[in-house]
């Protein structure tokens, strides 16, 4: 099992296509890459060719959306061993995927869903990710998901929900900035509580993203670019944790990766603003050591 | 209290099958009612997939139009919940299902788009292997011509066709107005592969086609050419044959060959 903490690596973006020949024609100014794993769990072509020399450039992190570690469906080891064969390819930084369920009786539901935060789902979690982080012979990251219910029987709130998983599964954590702003509006906490509520030393990423807002509640759709009260609560999440590798995530509406770039140097320079330039370049250098 | 797994599957029944038994499990928000934000997931499921079939399926989706296309694809997600985790694989099943669409029988041609683009897709990310050189063809004696065994690149697919789909498939890719739908009188061979890194198709004629049905079943060169001589004339065979084959290696049809 890896067990030290994986490196900051600064500004990323989400691989997408439609990028492809910019990113290997152009070699922009961004300093690492995130994929959705699913998307090359395929047999060959163009996908993974790409994605083989964007591995050559750049550092790689993997983000699963189907592990589905809360459901109560027996673990895929199909989908664990095709997730460990990818792996062994992109050589990722780290893997990651959500701390939510995506269906039962072999049924995908393709969405993020949400669990009551309960001891019994607690349990049932951790007990799941000790198996999924044996098989990988590495440690996961776990990201928070948005969510528009929540359930009568929760005995705890969210962020301890997380906690409690980081430390008894030994896990990483990855702080989706969009996501708590997103169920914090829809739930009524604050943003503050959870950012506070959460292990700093478990948390190896921040997500960026877009939403629609529906008056009474937010959907979190990935295909918008970030709103300036994101920006605020990114600007106070990066004054707490201090310098963690951001990245932004855009999944639909896909525009022009100058554009993205421009979203991601607007991340640096709250970065920048809040710890300055220094603590970011000693981190990268303690990064690259 | 229910359980985890108990919680879990009326979760789902309310999302697949519109059961509000999950309504007693969770809350209003200070804002809105349960129903509403339950609605949010509900919602999102059939959006999602009805956006991965008209990704899948773009030109089925012109050639219907939208009504008809959604008037499909409702059933076909009702139907087929996901089980994979990819998303991917998810409308696999679609050109069956069309064909076996109440409606359908009279439009043979639609379920033929969807099976060609299933197929153009499936072709796209299928597995690697290099294509056969001309040079290994070139290096080969004459005397190993009649035994000479071809490896099909593995993502090679061959469709029949009894309508002019692919006509009708060319046409809305170029975004020029499709041919009426006809019932061909032979029907059509096709090939669909990969390559360089494009998923393409062509027709072959019913004389290529029967030669590379049989090639790719392993019978020897030798064989095919007094097939190919059979089945069209003896006059010119041999050139013929090895005209089809010079196509194959050119396109990157074949991914390797052998002496038997």
């Amino acid at each position: 099992m890896i067990t030290e903490k994986p490196p900051y690596l600064g500004f990323g973006l989400g691989l997408r296509p439609q990028h492809y020949q910019e990113i290997l024609d152009g070699n922009p100014a961004i300093d690492w890459f995130e994929i959705i794993s699913e998307n090359y769990l395929i047999e060959g072509g163009q996908p993974l060719h790409m994605l083989d020399q964007i591995v050559e450039r750049y550092p790689v992190v993997m983000h699963g959306v189907s592990l589905s570690i809360a459901s109560t469906a027996p673990l895929d080891l199909a989908y664990l061993g095709a997730l460990k064969t990818l792996a062994k390819r992109v050589k990722p930084k780290w893997i990651s995927d959500h701390l939510c369920w995506t269906g039962v009786h072999g049924v995908n539901l393709h969405d993020l869903l949400p669990i009551p935060y309960t001891e019994e789902a607690l349990n049932h979690v951790v007990d799941r990710v000790g198996q999924v982080q044996d098989f990988l012979g590495r440690r996961l990251t776990l990201e928070n998901v948005s969510s528009y219910v929540t359930f009568g029987q929760s005995e705890m709130t969210e962020w301890e929900f997380v906690s409690e998983v980081a430390k008894r599964a030994d896990c990483w954590l990855l702080f989706d900035v969009n996501n708590v702003y997103v169920s914090a509006f829809n739930h009524g906490f604050s943003t503050n509580e959870f950012l506070h509520g959460v292990p700093r030393e478990r948390v190896v990423q921040f997500h960026v993203a877009g939403h629609s807002h529906e008056e009474s509640h937010i959907i979190d759709t990935h295909d918008h670019p970030v709103c300036p009260e994101v920006w605020d609560f990114y600007r106070e999440t990066v004054a707490h944790f201090g310098p963690v590798s951001t990245m932004i995530e855009r999944d639909d509406n896909i525009p022009p990766l100058a554009e993205l770039v421009d979203e991601l140097d607007h991340a640096r320079s709250i970065a920048r603003d809040v710890l300055g330039a220094r603590a970011l370049a000693d981190k990268r250098l303690v990064a690259a050591e | 209290m229910k359980s985890l797994k108990e919680l879990q599957d009326t979760f789902q029944r309310g999302i697949l099958a519109g059961d509000d038994a999950i309504l007693d499990e969770v809350n209003d928000s200070d804002k809105e009612q349960r129903k509403v934000l339950f609605g949010v997931y509900r919602h999102a499921y059939v959006a999602r997939l009805a956006e991965i079939l008209n990704d899948d399926y773009e030109q089925l989706h012109a050639y219907l139009g939208d009504q008809a296309f959604a008037r499909r694809v409702k059933p076909y997600i009702a139907a087929n919940p996901s089980d994979q985790r990819s998303a991917r694989w998810f409308g696999r099943h679609l050109p069956a299902f069309v064909k076996n669409s109440e409606g359908f029988a009279k439009h043979p041609e639609a379920a033929e788009i969807a099976q060609l683009e299933k197929a153009l897709a499936d072709a796209f990310d299928g597995p690697d292997a290099d294509p056969l050189g001309i040079e290994a063809l070139a290096a080969l004696a004459p005397e190993a011509w009649p035994n000479l065994v071809l490896e099909p690149h593995p993502t090679v697919i061959r469709l029949t066709f009894r309508t002019n789909a692919a006509d009708i498939w060319s046409a809305l890719k170029d975004e020029e107005e499709p041919p009426k739908p006809e019932h061909l009188t032979e029907p059509q061979a096709i090939a669909v592969w990969r390559q360089d890194f494009m998923a393409r198709f062509r027709p072959l004629s019913t004389e290529e086609a029967m030669m590379w049905d049989e090639a790719v079943h392993g019978v020897r060169f030798g064989v095919l050419c007094e097939m190919v001589a059979t089945f069209g004339g003896e006059d010119g065979a041999e050139l013929r044959a090895a005209t089809y084959l010079k196509g194959w290696v050119d396109t990157g049809m074949l991914a390797g060959c052998r002496t038997a």
